[in-house]
């Protein structure tokens, strides 16, 4: 008889601390649900932002990087000379392995029309390192930039580039708008 | 069991070969390989050199392969890994469960009164432990946060001690000046003395400027003692006229005719120089160190040079800038008691004019893709700094002798090469700027924009003039304008010949361009009616100047032509420096200082 | 000063730029004649939204079948393969990335970030398994739970750790969880995923020391079973509350236990409670006295752990790369020199000042003084009534899994011979 009260006043204990347990729980939950948005998030890097410091080829978990150079064509110039295809003291405006600044040959150059150039990024060799989105922007329109591109990204809980990125470049976004390309995606509405 | 073995060994020398790529990678990245580099360097030297080339091509392409290979590796043998680990996990499950047998169960494991104290034991030992780590963590580290404030105070007094030892030592220095200005100067300035003394009172002046000047009983230099010497680019108030008399105009660079002295100038900058007293100040700079100097103006003498260095926020390595523009395009500013410099890193410094560093400090790297070029101007007590970047378009108006920001105007315009002027307008000075889209003028008091005409276009070089009641402006695929900057109103306009780099003058009831293809043009500045043109052949990067009545328009090819001023095209002379000049030339009393690529050149009647 | 444009450019550019939309383009867009039609940057899209919500659906399917196999059905073999599903779909299928272990950081952001806002997929993941704990104990960490599944899969051969042992390391998830919610909240950095040894093998690609880490731990685990659920998951501490009070929970025997102790080798993680012996009742009345003091000393440690922690404040908001970085260019102001330092230099040219820098630091560093105070007074708690917890002894007659430690992996189930 004693084990039995001994026993149903454990189990009263227990079911009143379960019960504000739950509550807890729901209390949690409710609040988080005040502030939840319908919309997952994924990492984005805002060009206006980046300073092409070349972390992203090497700090993103997945090798190679799942940042890679995004050509915003409405904004290039089409240039022959263009600041992200060809070295600094390049030898001739051709596409020889001597003259291109990118590590991986990644950027095809096409000839359009007298004295036009086309600049395709090969996003298979792109390894995110930047150095053409530097020379565009330094010496060009600004065209080429870097993106996460989502069929890579594992969008990680905390982007590990994130973490480190000096300039505060790549933030959540909202999954409906994952990309932030330059033209459409104006200095202004980046605030 | 043979198969764990096998399975085992396996993934071990997958294993181990995934960590051999590892160090290998880490070790030598193909991707930065430094004799590819090496060989880039030498093509550069070896341009015509296609042997290099085919190498480099080979090397690259095998560099390349390389990456991708370890790529690939680091991929398939990931996933061999894997599998082996998986196979050896089973495997060795599955020989456990083979040798398991249900084991007798022990006697009761421990006894547990025993183990419980000693887990309490633990739990103490491990808690305070815990505490005293933390605890003592908190000692060693120190909290650098607060000592920022400490050293910030320490360092602004002294500045603040330093700035007040200069202002003694050259207080008596402008007086000495002024006794040596000619009369005729005096008289011509005596309208501008009245206008600029009656600014004063009206001028709510703020109080930074009332203490300082109450500090330092008037420092500062009035229109007059402006004029009488060359304290900026394009001389006093950034006009381009020169008061002085006896200017020479019979010289040659390569004879020497007439060259009184030759100075070398240690590290290139395309700034003008600029006369106070008996002093020439120049700027320099290479990637490593930026240089401000001092020349003796009668002898020549480099009197100091002074680096400008240890500057807080000063970038490690300069911004990158064209190599026709250099990191010290912009010409220093003197005021009588220091003088100030600017260089493309947006450094900003202030010598006392002995050379004696007053203050020093960075405005933020200026992003230009050619290199800061706007120069610097004072007026009484606040240095004005037009800083049109990519990044941000502002004019700001700095304390002379702190470098403190007095007030800063944020301009909605694209960023520009040109310089600042001042202009009188009702009695109180404007500072007037020229930028794609708006010519505008600015209260000096306050930095209120009083007047903006939207009007200009593309890559502004040119400085705006002002001359006749109006402020003209322009610029190459623009268009040349005329403002009444009472009203902002453009007066006329003319896009038939335009600067480029050169700014416009005007004297005399006359406006001179001069193109950087070469063309020299004279308009009735009031009406806008082209009166005759020049063609030099040669363009004009110097901003052609107004001395001693006469029109002073240096070409890029060294020649200097000599214009009257009047409404007949009438060339006086065509002396040559023979060598090639972009710099704006300096006036003072019947002599020219001209800097060429590493010379500054000393020209006057032997 | 020459300027590079080429006079074509420039006129086009001057027809165009009567200020409208007038970008920052030095070199407009051509017009081409040859009718060349410009591609579309390539912008493959993120993951679809409905497939995170069937994400949430397969962990919801994967806890009631935990629930459901360990407390109804009774069987060890589907929980295995129940577990190997999990690891497979949760962790290399889904790459161990999202997970409920984590998403106590985003659920801490949340509510310390105004600027953040939880997404339904996380707040799920975060409260699912927390409730399923709360009705039928550690079902999750039984078949749900990835970083558990892979564990699980590889003990081999698991020995009994002492328990002064395996209270003391009990410990360590406490304080992981105080800094993993402290950083989070401070918007530092999340260190549970930053540290999470598993994810680097689910997504078959990771830097080199999370490789290390993860080979580590599984081997460890060969012998030490689950060793990071027992001594390091965060989120395991929660579980362990919720578990404690279960309305419901995993038994060993069906019916009625014949104490043949058979079960007590069964379970790798020491979880099984063994009956109270006739010593040690009789001698446990000795240690009110214990109790008493123990008790009192609770607000002690508490008090002493809020101390120590506001001390350590400095110390550990020294992790946040503002403060890090305010107070290298402090006291080391000779690294504005170094142009390799990416940091130092983008500051440097980022316009901000010296000041606002350190003022954002101070900022930051002032929430850290709260956050450590509660993470310290947190730990002080802990340790206060864990032992406590060791002069507390409750009478038990038979064999039992310990409620807050058994993962309701139903090893012990098999071992039982008693029928139902």
């Amino acid at each position: 008889m004693d084990n039995d009260k001994v026993k149903s006043r454990r189990e009263f204990l227990q079911s009143g601390v379960r019960l504000s347990l739950a509550l807890a729980l729901g209390g949690i939950g409710g609040l988080a649900v005040s502030r939840l948005t319908g919309d997952d998030y994924v990492w984005q890097i805002d060009p206006f932002k980046c300073t092409q410091c070349g972390r992203c080829a090497t700090e993103c978990v997945m090798s190679p990087s799942a940042v890679k150079c995004i050509h915003a064509y409405d904004l290039c110039g089409y240039c022959d000379l263009c600041g992200g295809y060809f070295k600094p003291g390049y030898n001739a405006l051709s596409t020889a392995g001597e003259n291109q600044l990118c590590p991986t040959a990644a950027i095809e150059r096409k000839f359009i029309e007298e004295p036009y150039f086309e600049y395709v990024i090969n996003e298979e060799l792109c390894i995110g390192c930047a150095k053409c989105v530097k020379g565009c922007t330094s010496f060009g329109n600004g065209s080429l930039h870097l993106q996460i591109v989502h069929s890579l990204c594992v969008n990680c809980n905390e982007c590990s580039i994130a973490r480190v990125c000096p300039s505060e470049a790549i933030s959540r976004v909202k999954a409906s708008q994952a990309y932030r390309i330059k033209g459409g995606f104006t200095q202004e509405s980046a605030g | 069991m043979n198969l764990a073995v096998v399975s085992g060994i396996f993934s071990l020398v997958v294993a181990l070969l995934l960590l051999l790529n590892f160090w290998q990678v880490s070790l030598n990245d193909p991707l930065e390989s430094k004799s590819l580099a090496a060989l880039v360097q030498r093509l550069s030297e070896e341009p015509n050199n296609n042997e290099l080339k085919q190498d480099i091509r080979n090397l690259d392409l095998l560099a390349r392969k390389a990456y991708f290979n370890s790529q690939w590796q680091v991929k398939t043998g990931s996933y061999l890994l894997l599998f082996g680990a998986v196979a050896f996990a089973l495997a060795l499950r599955y020989y456990f469960s083979l040798k398991a047998r249900i084991d007798l169960p022990e006697q009761q494991g421990e006894n547990e009164l025993a183990a419980r104290i000693l887990s309490q034991r633990w739990l103490l030992i491990t808690g305070i432990t815990l505490m005293v780590l933390a605890f003592g963590a908190s000692f060693i580290t120190v909290d650098h946060l607060k000592n920022f404030g400490v050293d910030e105070q320490a360092v602004a007094e002294v500045p603040a001690a330093d700035s007040g030892i200069e202002v003694v030592q050259v207080g008596g220095q402008p007086a000495a000046v002024s006794g040596e200005v000619p009369v005729a100067a005096d008289s011509a300035a005596g309208r501008e003395t009245d206008v600029s003394s009656a600014g004063v009172p009206t001028g709510a002046a703020p109080e930074k400027s009332a203490t300082a000047a109450a500090a330092t009983p008037a420092p500062f230099p009035d229109a007059a003692q402006l004029r009488a010497n060359s304290p900026a680019f394009r001389g006093a108030f950034g006009n381009g006229i020169f008061q002085h008399k006896n200017i020479p105009t019979d010289f040659d660079g390569a004879s020497g005719k007439n060259i009184l002295w030759k100075a070398a100038v240690p590290k290139q900058g395309y700034n003008s120089p600029v006369i106070w007293g008996d002093r020439i100040f120049l700027a320099g700079a290479t990637a490593q160190l930026r240089e401000v100097y001092c020349f003796d103006r009668n002898s020549g003498k480099l009197l100091w040079t002074q680096p400008v260095n240890n500057i807080q926020g000063s970038p490690a390595t300069p911004p990158k800038v064209t190599e026709d523009t250099g990191l010290s395009a912009p010409t220093v500013a003197a005021d009588g008691v220091r003088v100030y410099a600017i260089f493309a890193t947006g450094d900003i410094i202030a010598f006392s004019l002995e050379g004696v560093r007053v203050w020093a400090r960075n405005l933020g790297v200026p992003d230009n893709h050619y290199g800061h070029s706007s120069s610097l101007i004072t007026w009484k007590d606040k240095l004005f700094v037009q800083y049109d970047t990519n990044k941000g378009r502002k004019l700001m108006a700095l304390n002379v002798a702190t470098g403190e920001t007095v007030w800063e105007t944020e301009r909605k315009v694209k960023i520009s090469w040109a310089s600042p002027i001042l202009i009188p307008v009702n009695g109180k000075y404007q500072v007037v700027l020229s930028s794609d889209p708006l010519v505008a003028g600015y209260d000096t008091e306050t930095g209120r924009e009083l007047w903006a005409t939207n009007c200009m276009m593309g890559e502004v070089g040119p400085s705006p003039a002002f001359g006749e009641g109006l402020v003209f402006a322009g610029n190459e695929y623009a268009r040349l304008v005329a403002i009444n900057p009472a009203d902002g109103k453009v007066v006329w306009e003319n896009d038939e010949y335009l600067p480029e780099v050169a700014s416009p003058v005007v004297a005399g009831g006359l406006l001179f361009i001069g193109t950087s293809y070469g063309m020299l043009v004279c308009y009735d500045a009031k009406s806008g009616e082209k009166l005759w043109e020049h063609d030099s052949g040669a363009g004009y990067y110097a901003s052609p100047v107004v001395a001693d009545n006469k029109l002073f328009a240096m070409d890029m090819n060294g020649k200097m032509q000599i214009f009257a001023l009047s409404k007949e095209k009438k060339l006086l002379a065509e002396p040559s420096m023979g060598e090639k000049i972009t710099t704006t030339p300096a006036f003072a009393e019947g002599r020219i200082y001209i800097r060429g690529k590493n010379t500054l050149y000393c020209i006057g009647n032997k | 000063m020459k300027k590079r444009i080429c006079i074509l450019l420039a006129f086009a550019f001057l027809i165009v730029a009567s200020s409208v939309t007038a970008q920052m383009q030095r070199f407009p867009k051509p017009e081409f004649e040859s009718g060349y039609e410009q591609p579309d940057p390539v912008t493959p899209e993120p993951r679809a939204l409905a497939l995170e919500y069937f994400d949430v659906a397969v962990l919801l399917a994967a806890l009631s079948l935990a629930s459901w196999l360990a407390l109804k059905k009774r069987s060890r073999q589907g929980m295995l393969w129940l577990s190997v599903f999990t690891l497979l779909y949760f962790g290399f299928y889904r790459n161990g990335c999202i997970c409920s272990v984590g998403s106590i950081q985003n659920m801490t952001l949340t509510f310390a970030d105004a600027g953040y806002t939880i997404s339904l997929t996380a707040l799920l993941f975060f409260l699912l398994p927390l409730i399923f704990t709360l009705f039928f104990g550690r079902t999750f960490c039984a078949g749900a739970c990835p970083l558990g599944a892979i564990q699980d899969l590889v003990i081999i051969k698991p020995i009994s750790l002492p328990s002064w042992l395996r209270t003391t390391l009990g410990l360590v998830p406490y304080l992981y969880l105080a800094l993993a919610v402290l950083y989070a909240a401070t918007g530092t950095d999340f260190i549970i995923c930053r540290y999470d040894p598993f994810v680097g093998i689910f997504r078959m690609d990771a830097p080199f020391l999370m490789t290390v880490l993860g080979i580590a731990f599984l081997l460890m685990g060969m012998f030490v079973a689950r060793p990071y659920c027992r001594f390091f998951c965060p989120y395991g501490v929660l579980l362990n509350w919720m578990s404690h009070f279960s309305k419901w929970h995993l038994s060993i025997t069906p019916s009625h236990c014949i104490q043949c102790k058979l079960c007590t080798t069964s379970c790798p993680f020491d979880a099984i409670d063994y009956p109270t012996g006739e010593k040690t009742t009789a001698l446990s009345r000795d240690s009110a006295k214990r109790f008493l003091v123990y008790a009192l000393l609770i607000p002690v440690w508490m008090a002493a752990g809020g101390f120590v922690g506001s001390r350590a404040h400095t110390w550990l908001s020294k992790a946040h790369p503002d403060v890090y970085l305010a107070e290298l260019l402090i006291t080391r102001p000779e690294v504005k020199n170094d142009p390799d330092n990416i940091d130092v230099q983008t500051f440097l040219s980022s316009g901000k000042t010296m000041p606002q820098l350190v003022e954002s630091a101070q900022a930051i560093r002032q929430k850290f003084y709260t956050g450590s105070w509660l993470a310290g007074g947190f730990i002080g708690l802990v340790i206060g009534v864990t032992l406590l917890n060791q002069v507390v002894f409750r009478r038990r007659s038979d064999y039992r899994p310990n409620r807050g430690n058994c993962y309701s992996c139903a090893r012990c189930v098999d071992y039982c011979p008693v029928d139902r």
